[in-house]
């Protein structure tokens, strides 16, 4: 019988050391609340948790030995090469840039001009032009938001 | 007694209730089947609008859109092979086949009739158990409180994904991120880092926006060139013999809904995977081989995750446990409006829960006048692209943290939260046992200290009575069975039982 193999993804070794670091940053911090490890008080279920999460983490990064990588992959330089097109394709970037930039745009202009800037920048780039019927449908979208959450809901909008 | 069916028939006769479950239904119907939208990021996401409702209107649109949204997913599976959501993917083994075979019309049809089935099973057992078992819970210590949710967390890290490792460090987190802030007995801060902000705590909601909004958002621009293919849908109000064949399937795999829909942390996924695999193993000659087309392979996973809705409540309202995600949004619904979710609340607030069942059955017989129309606008509004859809999503996201506490600080937290969502989910962590851990850790870390404090502090009287006491004893033997049965012991035990 041929056993399935199981495969690393690019990235995923990194990510769960990191998992493993923030459970100890986790563990130093519950161990502050109460300097010391009591059975019954504010930090002893805090510390119970973070000794849970570092111990589950061990045993992610250990199960890593029955899996494999890809055998594309040879070496750490490749497998960077990977993650970064697996996870940082130009579109996921310029959403998270664009989107960033609307959140802190929205601080200093009006909600509503924000997100309409927002909505048909972000149309017009996925559906690569299309610009009429992008500002189109960024307008309703505007008019929609501004029926349901300003005169039904009542909503405080930023 | 009168005042029961008036509590029961409240959403029935209440015009504005009545419509607002409507709605919630047909918003549910179509939030379900976007692949992107999902229920339980609609429900956190009304929960910041609703806040301020009355309690009964809330319910009503919400209890619409978790109906809805769990039959919803199988349009989807069925006409494009993309379950929208968990709870729809094992409609897709065979509902996809039959509609390749063009029969998408008749598919959806019965898997229409059998979801209201399975939905109106899932209440009645609700309405007969639930009032029994908060009678049962009122018996508990807090210690049984305390060894119950760790069972539900337990459970729900064991089934939700393919590591029992992944699904613990999940749920650890989530409790982690709910125990943030100042502690309620003692005032200490815990885990602010030193931040005056932090000592309020994270508000659940921001939390549920940003692992169910923003991650999802950001998960799927890794698909958005991926083009849906189109079916024919011809007529779908199923042959009412064609029912009758399949009722006997549809009553068995109604009860497996009801019983894992109510342990706590499962949900209609899980009871759906059960229900397949009981199908598979009961229907021994299906015309048609499972995986190929066989209606037998949609009539008990869609029963199941519908059935299973009304038994992700019965902890919910006896217990104060989560059934499923989406539950556990719906408690932090009910503590927003100042209610206690748990065996109190049928004893401070009864209409509360006949309510709930009313509106439930209501909510069913609204899936089946809306789930045999309207296919045709339906199959046009499942195409929006998600071009489109995504920003949207963000956008929704931002007014519904925004509006909880007036705080842009939360929305970046919102936004923090759904980065960090994103990447546990490339790497195969699930968002649910996060959103469970965070409502559960309060209740777990308080329910603990309780017990700890009843038995004087003493870890060796804490722990007999984990054996001593019969329920503490069953609670434990489960916990130890499901922690058994994931570890690699369980191997090691079955390789040598074989050999014997």
């Amino acid at each position: 019988m041929i056993k399935k193999i199981e495969r690393v993804r690019a990235g995923e070794k990194v990510f769960d050391w990191l998992l493993l670091l923030f459970s100890i940053g986790v563990l130093f911090e519950a161990y502050r609340i109460d300097d010391g490890l009591r059975l019954n008080s504010a930090g002893s279920f805090p510390i119970g948790l973070a000794l849970i999460m570092i111990v589950s983490s061990l045993a992610i990064l250990f199960s890593h030995r029955r899996k494999q990588r890809d055998p594309t992959i040879l070496n750490a330089a490749q497998e960077f090469k990977v993650f970064l097109s697996e996870h940082f394709k130009t579109h996921i970037i310029v959403f998270s840039i664009v989107s960033m930039m609307y959140l802190a745009a929205i601080v200093w202009t009006s909600f509503y001009i924000s997100t309409f800037i927002f909505l048909a920048a972000m149309f017009v780039y996925y559906r690569q032009g299309k610009i009429i019927s992008s500002l189109l449908i960024a307008s309703l979208a505007i008019a929609v938001i501004y029926v349901l959450f300003t005169m039904v809901f009542r909503v405080y909008l930023p | 007694m009168s005042d029961t069916f008036s509590y029961l028939l409240m959403a029935w006769l209440d015009p504005g209730l009545l419509g607002l479950t409507a709605l919630g239904v047909l918003a549910g119907i179509y939030i379900g089947a976007i692949p992107g939208l999902s229920v339980t990021m609609a429900v956190s996401i009304l929960i910041s609008f609703t806040f301020s409702w009355d309690i009964n209107n809330a319910l009503a649109l919400m209890v619409g859109i978790y109906v809805g949204g769990v039959y919803g997913g199988s349009r989807t599976a069925i006409l494009l092979n993309i379950p929208g959501a968990p709870s729809a993917v094992t409609t897709a083994f065979d509902g996809y086949p039959l509609a390749q075979k063009g029969e998408a019309g008749k598919a959806i049809g019965l898997s229409t009739v059998m979801s209201v089935i399975g939905g109106l099973i899932g209440v009645a057992v609700l309405a007969a158990t639930a009032p029994h078992l908060a009678d049962l819970a009122l018996q508990f210590a807090p210690r049984d409180y305390f060894l119950i949710a760790v069972m539900g967390l337990l459970l729900v890290s064991s089934l939700s994904g393919k590591s029992l490792a992944r699904g613990i460090f999940s749920v650890a987190l989530g409790a982690t991120i709910g125990l943030v802030g100042m502690d309620m007995v003692t005032a200490q801060p815990r885990l602010t880092m030193g931040s005056m902000e932090l000592l309020g705590g994270i508000h659940y909601v921001v939390v549920m926006i940003g692992l169910f909004g923003v991650a999802e958002a950001f998960y799927q621009l890794h698909n958005m060139a991926k083009v849906p293919v189109k079916q024919n849908v011809d007529k779908i109000i199923p042959p009412l013999n064609m029912v009758l064949k399949f009722l006997p399937l549809s009553l068995r795999t109604s009860i497996i809904g009801v019983v894992v829909g109510a342990l706590p942390g499962t949900g209609g996924d899980i009871a759906s995977l059960f229900a397949y695999d009981h199908a598979k193993r009961t229907v021994k000659n299906p015309e048609v081989p499972f995986g190929e087309g066989a209606y037998e392979g949609l009539v008990a996973p869609e029963t199941a995750n519908n059935a299973a809705v009304g038994g992700a409540y019965v902890p919910m309202l006896t217990l104060g446990m989560p059934g499923d995600a989406v539950t556990a949004v719906m408690i932090g619904a009910l503590v927003i409006h100042g209610l206690n979710p748990g065996p109190m609340l049928m004893i401070e607030t009864p209409y509360i829960f006949w309510f709930t069942v009313g509106n439930l059955a209501l909510a069913n017989i609204f899936l089946l006048v809306f789930g045999l129309t309207g296919i045709k606008l339906f199959t046009k509004i499942v195409e929006v692209p998600k071009a489109i859809m995504i920003p949207l999503i963000l956008v929704l996201c931002v007014v519904g943290t925004y509006s909880l506490n007036s705080s842009m600080t939360e929305v970046y937290w919102m936004l923090g939260f759904g980065i960090l969502g994103y990447w546990l989910k490339m790497f195969g962590f699930q968002m649910g046992p996060i959103i469970l851990g965070v409502i559960l850790g309060p209740l777990l870390d308080e329910s603990y200290r309780q017990a700890m404090s009843s038995v004087g502090n003493s870890s060796g009287d804490f722990l007999l009575g984990l054996v001593t006491n019969p329920l503490s004893l069953v609670l434990t033997s489960v916990i130890v069975l499901v922690l058994l049965g994931n570890s690699p012991l369980k191997g090691w035990l079955f390789t040598r039982f074989k050999r014997d």
